[in-house]
């Protein structure tokens, strides 16, 4: 963008370039035979980062639309399209140096993702413990009775999760005053997420136990697979989740 | 001036050059430098995770409008980030008037030099 970013692209002698580096401003000009180094490049940032897939389409189509943009303008002025889209890269930053701002944000999208997933499928074990209490006052319930106390264990752990992740939301959504979330929220969220979907997973056994046993089991068999589809849900964010959070970001403490 | 110490402002520059009206990623690049005059060195593809954050946070809304075959997302300042402009503003002009007395400190009237 500035005048020394573009001026340095002429200044650069052919002794020195690289025909394999598309930020090389004396590259091979507009008839590279390595292909396009900004597809090279928005191709290298798809695979560093990781996130919800919406999101990170979204960030990715506009850092390829801000690529374009930027190479048109020097095209523009002038510059071969080769080493327009060189200085582009240079200005934009490398894919190293942009990874951990993006994927901070990605971050915070997985969490509030995986949040807002567990917010919405947790209660559905207190449903379940509604369920499983109804069933069991039917007769030689021993085991129903198992299913019951069972239930209310991993009631207690849904409304605690069902809270954490409203407070997760609520800390990086628009009630937040903070630039960044706290640190350490996605890997709290990940592991509520991991959490919730083995007492889902948990739950779905009950269910199934229960239903083989009772005399109304259509009902207790649909929520069992109810149950076995939101630990499908949940499980898959949690882990994606737990992925991100692992993943270097910017302003994150060194290791060590 | 460099990327690390522009860093800290860039959430200030950016709801500042989206004062006047919406803008897509790549003229809000051009807005900061062409403000700055070149001096502010800035990663620019940075801008991007910046601007979902701010969005997130409820400073910017946001809309794809098409160009062409090109889609480009617009960002608008909302009601709350023309009120934290204006915050980051205040705070800026104390911090920067507190700064300059101590580095730049005026002779008191009447004493002898």
């Amino acid at each position: 963008m500035t005048a020394a970013a573009v001026g340095a692209d002429s200044d650069s002698g052919p002794a020195e370039t690289d025909p394999t580096d598309p930020t090389d401003p004396a590259g091979p000009g507009d008839t590279d035979p390595a292909g396009d180094p900004l597809a090279a490049y928005v191709a290298d940032l798809t695979a560093a980062l990781h996130g919800p897939a919406r999101a990170k389409d979204r960030m990715i189509e506009e850092i390829r639309g801000g690529l374009e943009d930027t190479a048109d303008a020097h095209i523009e002025r002038g510059v071969p399209r080769y080493e327009a889209i060189g200085a582009a890269v240079r200005e934009f930053g490398t894919v190293a140096e942009l990874v951990p701002s993006c994927q901070e944000e990605l971050t915070v999208a997985q969490a509030r993702y995986t949040a807002r997933v567990v917010a919405l499928t947790a209660p559905f074990l207190i449903a379940c413990r509604y369920l499983t209490g109804v069933t069991a006052q039917e007769p030689a319930g021993s085991v129903l009775s198992t299913a019951r106390l069972l239930a209310a264990h991993l009631s207690g752990v849904a409304i605690a999760a069902t809270l954490l992740a409203a407070a997760a939301l609520a800390a990086t959504g628009t009630l937040s005053r903070r630039p960044s979330p706290p640190a350490r929220l996605p890997v709290v969220v990940a592991w509520t997420g991991t959490t919730a979907g083995a007492s889902m997973a948990v739950t779905t056994l009950a269910l199934a136990t229960a239903a083989a046993l009772a005399t109304n089991w259509p009902l207790l068999a649909c929520a069992g697979a109810l149950a076995a589809a939101s630990h499908a849900v949940v499980a898959t964010s949690a882990r994606a989740c737990r992925r991100c959070a692992r993943l270097p970001v910017l302003g994150a403490p060194e290791p060590g | 001036m460099k990327a690390d110490a522009v860093r800290g402002h860039l959430d200030g520059l950016l709801l500042a050059v989206l004062e006047p009206g919406p803008l897509h990623g790549y003229a809000i690049i051009a807005a900061v430098q062409q403000r700055s005059g070149g001096v502010l060195e800035l990663r620019t593809g940075t801008i991007y995770p910046a601007l979902n954050r701010l969005e997130r946070t409820g400073l910017l809304s946001s809309s794809w409008q098409s160009a062409g075959e090109r889609r480009r997302r617009c960002y608008e300042l909302t009601d709350e980030g023309r009120r934290t402009l204006a915050g980051e503003r205040t705070a800026w002009n104390e911090f920067t008037a507190a700064i300059g007395s101590v580095l730049n400190p005026t002779p008191p009237h009447g004493l002898a030099t």
